[in-house]
């Protein structure tokens, strides 16, 4: 066994963001959805800061991870907000009830 | 303008005013007042124009030239300018003076008429419709007699036409009227064509629309053998003649003249005093005024057609109106007669005798319609002069009127003096220049009896040295009268109609007014009316001083230079009238005594010679044939063209149409059910539903499932690394 290199964190960004998406498409409550993209985000963040480290891009990955961080906690607050919304029309976060746009 | 053209302007528009009064107020002003209006505005006119005569008579030959003004610019057609002006010359102002005179008299003469009439159309008085036509029949006549330019008298000549139409066809709810309305106004329009012709003519070669100036410029053409007027036309007359008779056209028509004549009888559908007035007293007259103000443009060829219509018309006239039974009808065609014996007269050279013979007719035979109205209203519209018989008891003015109109008519007068009525001298100066055309040495301007001595009595009041100054006669008119003998058939034949029209006339008078009464029905109820014989005596007494005293001096005034000298001065007028009183001078009496010897006893020897001259008798009282004639020809004609063009219409135009129309629709077919609906509608609709079908298909991928978008955008974006991948790899 070597030591730990890019490709293993590449390989769990991938792991994670393959679990995000999964989480994403099999659940039908909004939350779990939005834990679908906590994951999501979080693969990215293992991706920017593994290539911060290995490229040598000094910091730059982390203060990306850092902003996605926060974006994402600004997102879960606005996607919290819609479920509310969604909760008031439907009484359910049911997310597969949500189709009054289909074609 | 002088203040005597201003005074018969004024007595010409004053009926004008009456008129439009009458049509905009008439029916608020009610049944006998409307009436009075008319007849006020009339007799307004009348005492205007005779204050002219009596002023006129005042005037020596210098003062009336020079009351005459110049004529005021209208309007300039093309080139030429048309310039009108009142025509004051002593023609004129016995003419305007007679129009007026008599038809104030009707006037006055149509209340009492009108008055037993019923004029009630759907329950609307038409009585003052009746006034409202008179009126615009007398501002007409006036006008047309005042008018001194062409133009304007073929406004005025319409004019009256348009009026008598109107008044003919005054109970235009009875089809006889309608249809007689109809026809005068055909046939006068037949005669106006060639007028309007004859004025193309005046225009085109003469270039001046002036009666004055018009004749100075067919002098001068005339003069000058290389002028477009003496070019050869149609049937070898040269143009020159063709403009005279084509002119003479319209006074055919208007005057009815044969072979026009054919509308004047069935006038007499009209209101008994517009037949006195419009039909036998002005109007038909205005052909004969028409003809006396043109006479100068007239060539001798021209003036031989002239005569010959004239010849042809007087016999007509007289020998129909011996079978008539019809009171009005007698009278029509002696009146169609009588305007042959103008015309004639116009045609020979008797300027001055037509023109006199006009003015002493228009009295007499106005009076003689008057009279039979007055019979006809007496007796409940009773017209046929069998039924009536011994209305002399009842009717004693109108029948002493009526004899006064008579013995006018056939000329009578003790030969061999100055002592007669009108016919017995404008009828017998007729026939004297005719006499002295045909047998007489033919020089015109000659006086056959050499002598110049001025006369004594009426005769004497011609002033021959001034004549051309008065009027448009120049001396290159000359040729007008030139002079080869006239055929003798143009003396004789009036000759022996003189004859003829005592005899219809005094068996008009003498069935209506003599012998026994024919019909108790009609005599028990017969009366006369007071207002209706006013107008009577007035006329009579007219008929027996105006005729000769008045207007025969006023007239010889104004006659063209160059006229056979008898009819100019009356002294050998007079020698003529004596020479011609074995031939004529008689005639009245034989006449009446035929008439008397037939009638005396009733109708049945009458009824004897007409069964022994069955066919004769047939054929006069069938007019000639005239009417079946014209039936049979001009409308006969007429359907028949109209069933040719009807023919022509439906094959060829209605098939060049239904086919134009067939193939329309084919067209229509092809390009709105194929091209159309096919392929413009199926790319449209194509288009639509393309759209329609992919917004379908990929509005159907829009399920509005998040977890599916998100597994598609997945799968997308899987599908674009792999393949990018791939194509990198």
């Amino acid at each position: 066994m070597g030591s730990i290199t890019l490709m293993h964190y590449l390989v769990l960004g991938a792991l994670l963001f393959c679990c995000g998406l999964l989480t994403m498409v099999v659940k039908r409550n909004a939350v779990g959805i939005l834990i679908g993209v906590e994951l999501v985000l979080n693969a990215a963040n293992v991706n920017l800061v593994a290539f911060g480290r290995y490229r040598g891009a000094g910091i730059d990955g982390q203060a990306a991870a850092l902003f996605v961080i926060v974006l994402a906690a600004a997102e879960a607050a606005v996607a919290i907000a819609i479920f509310m919304n969604f909760y008031r029309h439907l009484t359910t976060v049911d997310v597969d009830r949500g189709d009054l746009l289909r074609g | 303008m002088s203040s005597l053209e201003l005074m018969l302007l004024a007595a010409t528009v004053i009926p004008l005013g009456s008129f439009l009064l009458l049509a905009l107020a008439g029916a608020r002003l009610g049944k006998p007042l409307a009436g009075w209006v008319a007849t006020a505005a009339i007799a307004a006119s009348c005492v205007l124009s005779g204050l002219v005569v009596v002023r006129w008579q005042g005037m020596d030959a210098a003062a009336r030239a020079a009351a005459r003004s110049a004529p005021v610019p209208w309007t300039v057609l093309g080139d030429v300018p048309l310039e009108v002006g009142v025509n004051l010359d002593g023609l004129t102002v016995a003419v305007f003076f007679m129009v007026t005179f008599v038809s104030t008299w009707i006037h006055v003469f149509s209340i009492g008429y009108m008055a037993g009439h019923s004029d009630e159309i759907d329950g609307r008085s038409k009585f003052h419709r009746f006034f409202a036509f008179l009126s615009l029949f007398c501002f007409s006549m006036l006008g047309l007699v005042i008018a001194d330019s062409l133009v304007l008298t073929f406004v005025f000549w319409e004019l009256v036409g348009l009026c008598s139409y109107l008044l003919i066809g005054f109970y235009f709810h009875k089809p006889s009227a309608s249809a007689a309305a109809i026809k005068a106004f055909v046939v006068n329009r037949v005669g106006d064509m060639g007028f309007i012709l004859g004025l193309g003519m005046v225009f085109w070669f003469l270039g001046d629309l002036s009666l004055a100036g018009a004749a100075r410029r067919f002098a001068e053409a005339c003069g000058d053998p290389g002028s477009a007027l003496r070019q050869a036309g149609p049937l070898g007359l040269d143009m020159a003649t063709w403009l005279g008779l084509l002119l003479f056209c319209g006074a055919v028509g208007k005057s009815a003249q044969f072979p026009l004549h054919v509308w004047l009888p069935d006038a007499m559908e009209g209101p008994t005093p517009v037949s006195a007035l419009i039909h036998a007293a002005t109007m038909v007259a205005a052909g004969v005024y028409l003809v006396a103000r043109i006479f100068v443009l007239l060539t001798p060829q021209a003036l031989l057609v002239v005569a010959g219509a004239g010849c042809i018309t007087l016999t007509l006239g007289a020998l129909v109106a011996v079978v008539q039974t019809d009171i009005k009808k007698v009278l029509a065609y002696s009146t169609i007669s009588q305007l042959g014996y103008m015309m004639l007269g116009m045609g020979v050279g008797a300027w001055i005798g037509a023109l006199f013979h006009l003015l002493t007719h228009a009295f007499f035979k106005a009076l003689m319609f008057l009279g039979s109205g007055q019979v006809i209203e007496g007796c409940h519209h009773e017209q046929d002069i069998r039924r009536m018989g011994g209305l002399w008891r009842r009717m004693p003015v109108t029948c002493a009127t009526f004899l006064i109109g008579v013995l006018a008519i056939a000329g009578a007068g003790i030969p061999g003096t100055s002592v007669g009525l009108g016919g017995f001298f404008s009828k017998d100066e007729i026939l004297a220049v005719a006499y002295s055309r045909v047998y007489g040495d033919g020089t015109h301007g000659a006086r056959p009896h050499g002598s110049a001595a001025p006369a004594a009595g009426p005769w004497a009041m011609t002033e021959t040295g001034h004549r051309s100054a008065l009027t448009h006669a120049v001396p290159g008119v000359e040729h007008a009268q030139a002079s080869a003998p006239l055929p003798a058939l143009l003396f004789w034949v009036p000759v022996i109609v003189a004859y003829i029209t005592p005899f219809y006339m005094m068996r008009c008078w003498w069935l209506t007014f003599m012998g026994r009464p024919r019909d108790d029905h009609v005599h028990a109820h017969a009366r006369e009316s007071a207002l209706m014989v006013v107008p009577l005596v007035v006329l009579a007494a007219g008929t027996l001083v105006c005729g000769l005293v008045l207007f025969r001096p006023l007239v010889a005034e104004v006659a063209p230079a160059g006229l056979l000298a008898p009819t100019v001065d009356g002294h050998e007028l007079h020698e003529v009238h004596h020479a011609l009183m074995p031939i004529v001078g008689g005639a009245f009496v034989v006449g009446f005594a035929v008439a008397i010897a037939l009638y005396a006893r009733g109708l049945s020897l009458a009824a004897a010679i007409a069964r022994r001259l069955r066919p004769l008798h047939r054929l006069l009282e069938h007019k000639f044939y005239f009417d079946e004639l014209y039936g049979l020809v001009l409308v006969g004609g007429t359907h028949l063209l109209k069933g040719l063009c009807d023919l022509f219409d439906r094959i060829v135009v209605d098939g060049i149409v239904d086919a134009l129309s067939a193939s329309t629709v084919r067209l229509a077919r092809f390009s709105g059910r194929d091209l159309d609906e096919r392929v413009v509608d199926g790319a449209v609709n194509g288009v639509g539903r393309t759209t329609w079908e992919l917004g379908g298909a990929a509005g159907s991928l829009q399920t509005g499932r998040i977890r599916l978008y998100i597994l598609l955008a997945a799968g997308g974006v899987t599908a674009m690394v792999w393949l990018a991948l791939a194509a990198g790899g």
